[in-house]
This record gives C-alpha cells, structure tokens and sequence, in this order.
C-alpha cells in the first residue's frame, strides 16, 4: 500500500541519511523509505552519522536525538559549521525545550515519537520540496473532474452539489491525490486543527464526500487505507480494501 | 520499602545516645547550664552577705576585747593597779597568739606586749581599726588602736589589740567549696531529673512518632489517636492526618488511575497480541495478512492517541504553561471548533449557538483543543433535536475567575456526587460506555489541562435537565 503513497513523479532518487541507533526503527525507515524510491543509508551511532553527514552530500538527513557517542544536537551543530542539508530531529520527549533547543540548533523541523509513517514522509517531502502540491487550477482523476478556481466538481458531466467544506475536503484529497493522507494531516489541511481531536469527524466528512463523488458510480475513487487514512485515485483493479 | 526501615528507626529511637539530636538531652543540659548560673549568681551574692556578716561579727569581738580592757586601763592611776592590768592582759592572751594585746607610752613600765617592727609602726600610726600582716602568721590580724588618757600616776597610753582574721578567712574558704560543691552535684542532679522530666513530658511525641511510623503504604486508612494527645500537640496531629487525608485520595486517584491505564492499554495490546498470534497461526492469503495488519494498525494508532494524551497530561502536571500567547477573540475560536465538528453535529442532529465574546491570551491550538473535547463530549450526551450553547463571559461566572467558556447541553442529569470527579482521568459517569473507540476517557482531564496551563480552572454542573462544564483561563485583556 505504501508503494502506492508517492506517485513516480520525481525521476532522480532522494538521498536520505538516517541517524538511529534504535535498530528496528531504522530498519523500517530504511525499508519504507527505499521503498519510495530514496536511497537511503543508516548510521546506528552519532559518531558514524557525523562521519556520514559530513563526507557524503544527502537530500535530507533524518536525525535521532539520543543516540550513543554522539548526540543529535552536537551532529547537528558540526554539519551546520559546514553544510546547509535539511534536517529533521527525531526526539522522544516533545518538551519546549528540545523544541526550541532542535530548531535553534539549526534543524528543519522535528518529529515527536510516536509518529506516523505518513506524517515523515509529508515532511521529508515538504522539506525536500519534491512532494510538491500541484498548483494547476484544474485537476482531472478518472471521469472526475475538479475546478479549483470555479470551486466546482463534475463527474462524468455531471455537477456535483457540494458544501464548502466538502469541497475543501475534495480538493485537499485531489491535490495530492495518489498519496494516503491521515486523519490528523486531513484534519490540519481542511480545518487547521494540529492536534489529535480523539473525534470521528474526518470519518463522517469522508462517508459524507463519498456518499457524493462514488455513490452513484461504478468505480470508486476515494479510497480508505485502514488504520492509515485516505486516499483520491483511479484504481484499475480493486484489491477489496 | 527500604526507605520505611530508615524512617522507622530514626522514629523508634528518639531518646537514643545522640544527645545532639534528642530533645531530651538537650533539655537536661539547658536545664544543668540554667541551675548552674542561677547557684551561681545565689552563690555570689551568699558570700558577699556571709562575708559582710563575718566582718561584722569580727568587728564585733575586736571591739568587745578593746572595751573589756580600755575600761580597766582608764581606771588604773597606780603602779599597783597596773599589775592587775598587765595579769588580765595575760589571761586574756590565749598561747595560739590568735588574740593579742600591745599598750606603748613613753613610760616604759607602762608598756605591754613584744611589738615587731611592723607593729610598733602600726603603734605610731593613726587611732582606729587597721589590719596587720604578721609575718609567722598565714592571715593577717585586725586591729584596733586607742589613745587612753593619763590618770594619776599613770602616764597617757596607746592601747592596741589584734585578733587573727584565720577563723574569717577559713569560714569564707570552707562556704566557697560547699558551694561549689553543692552546686556542682545541683547540676548534676538536676540534669538527671531534666532528663527523666523531659522524657516523660516528651513521652506524647515519643508515641506520636512510633504511632506515625507504624503508618504504612498497605494501610492508608490508618490515622493518629487524636484524643490521646495533649493539646500542644492535637493540633500537629491533626493536621499531619489532613496530609494524610490528602495523601490517600491523592494515591488512590493514582492507583485507580493506574489501573486505568493498564485497563486502556491492556485491551490493545491483547487485541494485537491475540490476532497477530491468530493470523500467523496458518498459512493465510495476502488478503487476510493484509487486513490483519491493518487492524493491528487500528489498535497501535488508539494505544498512540492514548499515549500522547497521557504526555500531555503527564507535561501539565509538571507545570508547563501555554506559551505561545496571542490575544484573540475567544467566540472566533469557538466558531472554527464548532465548524470543525460541523458535520458530527449534524450526523447527531444537533445544533450549536455561541453567546458572548471576549478577548484572553490565549495558546489557539490548546484553547481549541479544550473547546473541542468539550463540544464533543456536549454532543455526545446531547438527544437529537438538541441545541448546545457554547457561553463565553469575561466575567467572573460559575466560581472562576477571568474569562469562562461554558458548554451547556441538555441531557440526562448527572448525580451530583459524579461533578467534581467528571475532569479524574479515565472517569466515566456512565461505565457501560467504556469502550467507544474515539474517547478514552481523557477527554475533559485534558480540558482541566489546558485550563491549568492558562492559570485557569474548571468547573461543571447539571441540573433541570441541563448540564454545563466549562472552563476559564486567566489573564483577560482588552
């Protein structure tokens, strides 16, 4: 499923420095990552990933804040003598002062653990400038079509008779479609809320859009990733998630 | 439990031999010190008294000698009668020399008594009482001298007697050892008495301790004897049982939190446990994989939820405040949260109305957060057809102060007895509702949260059919 979160829209591979030394960590960073087409490599140690960041150039390095032999910050502070590469900091405690201490340091953003899968690669990308939205005011997914600017939605001719909100929804899907987007990043596009609400209401908005856009067709477009999130796509064949 | 071992045997020995740590010692020897100063300044002022009175009574017996023989001396005009003079001079001369009698004239037969040097000055010198040193004698002599005026035959004489100041000084001596002496075994004395004094006056406190070390973890039920102390110390106990009293709702709220949380963990991680161990259990289509994974992904994404709502609450408990402060319009908030939960409302058939505004420093992602947890817990017990009012006031409503956010439903009445304890975590009113996958029960614990970390507070009601909980946040501005 997750092959399926980045289109190939982006020929050159990303190059991606991961800083862990927790190892299954960064064996499933490895693997999700090299599975959208980034080469990736992994440092387990601070003074490897020094080594590492200093002598070979990334598109991006992700960095662990506690890490054996060397820390994060102490990383981070060597690389920005030298080097502009964008960083993100994994931390496991989201106080202020990890924050404030990260971004002063001079990293890009962070990354409070636990966090989704998701939520790395829409920063990595973000960072990266490759997952870029597309800006065109018109978008065509299968028979369905999106007037960005008219802020109207057609589907085999026909106009569909959407709210605002719905609308908002739709586009923030069409925009990015072909990639999963989770409940909380639907809920940050569509509403600006950035916190877990604990509520059902981008479940309710989905069934709500769908009931709209598939209800009446034969092929569905707006697809649900369980336990992932959403995703807009013409699907050839259905795999009867 | 190695720390109860420390704090008991530093309880169970409190008259132990660490005089420097035991109250009683340290009475005993205050007690010593005072007795001492006190025999002291008694002592003092005894000896002076007894001295002035030594004195005196010596003047005395000088002076009764001088007289006894001054009136014979006047009386004898002859040689003749100067005989009987010098025989009583003898009698009266004890063979010690402790009293001694010297008459000098120019008359030589006139004269009495073998004066040294230092006498025969004295002799010369003026009339009236005088003191000696005598050189084979340890204490000098007190003396008085007198001119006795001639009569008849006898010529003018000068009459002086000496008594020695021994028995004076001796007595003074011996009263300066008693004293010190009995002062001595005084203080030593009265630093046993003050030690079984103050022991036995401590022996409530000695109780006390062993009765609050025998307090333990297992038993938080168990308080002081208030009746059996002495007032002085009824009111420590007491309100060392009001620590106590706080101390056991504080630790059952912890331990019922903490079952709580292994209760909302655990069912998780047994759904996992148990489907992953289901699914790997036979061979099983990509399909099946597939979904197993994804429902695993379910559980994991609601043990997340939980575990960083409980860092939230875990990071206001230690104080955090909101920090990135911005002035708005509290109704502006609300109005998005509630356009956020626009399409649940309208699935629960349910309206909303905000009344009010008013400006606060607030954190806008918190306060929506607060004012989302408690819309949705609003909409959640709201009967379809319903309309919910979110109230903002900047006065001081509902027993807070600053600017209050009140949400108020209509719905079944909550039992007085549950109001207070709505914002415990995990607290469900309604326990049957346990397990709905989108509240854990945390939802208006992190609203207090929140509340405390704008110095605000919380509060909550429900009665003719309407429930209202809401919250403040203090440092309202214009």
């Amino acid at each position: 499923m997750i092959g399926k979160a980045v289109p190939a829209r982006e020929k050159a591979a990303m190059k991606i420095l991961i800083v862990e030394d927790e190892l299954k960590m960064a064996e499933y960073l490895h693997r999700g990552l090299s599975e959208q087409d980034c080469a990736v490599d992994v440092a387990h140690n601070g003074i490897d990933g020094q080594h590492m960041a200093l002598h070979y150039d990334y598109d991006v390095i992700v960095l662990d804040v506690m890490l054996p032999g060397l820390d994060g910050f102490s990383i981070l502070k060597s690389l920005r003598a030298v080097k502009s590469t964008p960083v993100i900091m994994l931390t496991a405690r989201d106080r202020v002062e990890d924050r404030v201490l990260g971004l002063q340091s001079g990293a890009d953003d962070y990354l409070v653990k636990p966090f989704s899968f998701l939520e790395l690669l829409a920063r990595l990308q973000a960072l990266t400038r490759r997952g870029r939205v597309q800006e065109s005011t018109q978008l065509h997914i299968g028979d369905l079509h999106i007037d960005f600017l008219a802020r109207k939605a057609f589907r085999g001719g026909a106009r569909i008779d959407l709210t605002a909100k719905e609308f908002s929804l739709l586009a923030v899907l069409g925009k990015r479609q072909g990639e999963i987007l989770s409940k909380t990043a639907i809920a940050e596009l569509v509403w600006d809320i950035n916190f877990d609400s604990n509520t059902n209401v981008v479940e309710v908005a989905i069934k709500r859009l769908r009931a709209k856009i598939d209800g009446p067709f034969k092929t569905p477009l707006l697809h649900t990733i369980r336990g992932m999130g959403y995703v807009l796509e013409v699907r050839k064949e259905e795999t009867g998630t | 439990m190695s720390e109860g071992n420390i704090s008991e045997s530093n309880v169970s020995n409190p008259g132990g031999f660490n005089p420097r740590h035991s109250i009683a010692w340290r009475l005993a020897v205050m007690f010593a010190v005072a007795t001492l100063v006190v025999f002291f300044l008694i002592g003092f002022a005894l000896h002076k008294v007894l001295g002035h009175e030594l004195d005196r009574h010596q003047q005395e017996q000088l002076n009764t000698k001088y007289q006894v023989m001054e009136y014979m001396i006047v009386r004898s005009h002859t040689t003749e009668h100067w005989q009987h003079v010098t025989a009583k001079l003898d009698a009266l001369s004890p063979a010690d020399g402790s009293t001694q009698f010297w008459i000098d004239s120019p008359d030589p037969k006139y004269r009495y008594g073998k004066p040294t040097d230092d006498v025969a000055r004295l002799l010369k010198g003026p009339a009236g009482i005088g003191e000696i040193a005598m050189a084979e004698r340890l204490y000098p002599m007190r003396t008085e001298i007198g001119d006795i005026p001639a009569n008849e035959e006898r010529p003018a004489v000068r009459f002086m007697v000496g008594v020695d100041s021994a028995p004076y000084f001796k007595t003074k001596q011996a009263f300066r050892l008693a004293l010190l002496v009995l002062s001595s075994l005084g203080a030593v004395v009265v630093t046993g008495l003050g030690l079984m004094i103050a022991r036995f006056g401590l022996k409530p406190l000695n109780k006390l301790s062993q009765e609050a070390g025998e307090l333990r973890p297992k038993n938080l039920s168990q308080r002081l004897q208030l009746s059996r102390l002495p007032t002085e110390l009824s009111q420590l106990g007491a309100s060392f049982n009001g620590a106590l009293d706080r101390l056991e709702s504080a630790y059952q709220q912890l331990e019922g939190f903490n079952a709580d949380v292994t209760h909302e963990l655990r069912t998780p991680l047994a759904n996992l446990i148990g489907q992953t161990q289901v699914a790997l259990s036979r061979e099983r289509s990509n399909g099946e994989l597939v979904e197993t994974l994804q429902s695993n992904l379910e559980e994991l994404e609601r043990l997340r939820a939980i575990v960083n709502d409980m860092l939230f609450l875990a990071r206001a408990d230690q104080g955090e405040r909101a920090t990135r402060l911005e002035s708005v319009s509290l109704a502006a908030e609300v109005n998005k949260t509630v356009e956020f939960l626009d399409f649940i409302m309208d699935e629960a058939e349910v309206s909303v109305r905000v009344e009010g505004d008013a400006k606060a420093q607030i954190e806008t992602a918190l306060f929506r957060r607060a004012v989302t947890n408690l819309l949705h817990n609003a909409i959640k017990y709201s009967q379809a057809k319903s309309e919910i009012v979110v109230e903002v006031s900047s006065e001081d409503r509902h027993g807070v102060h600053g600017v209050s956010i009140a949400v108020s439903n209509p719905g079944p009445e909550i039992p007085r007895e549950h109001l207070p304890r709505l914002f415990d975590r995990f607290y469900r009113v309604d326990s049957a509702r346990a397990n709905s996958w989108e509240s854990h029960g945390l939802g208006l614990s992190i609203v207090k949260a929140i509340a405390k970390m704008h110095n605000g507070s919380v509060f909550a009601s429900s009665q003719d059919g309407i429930t209202m909980i809401g919250f403040s946040v203090a440092g309202a501005n214009a």
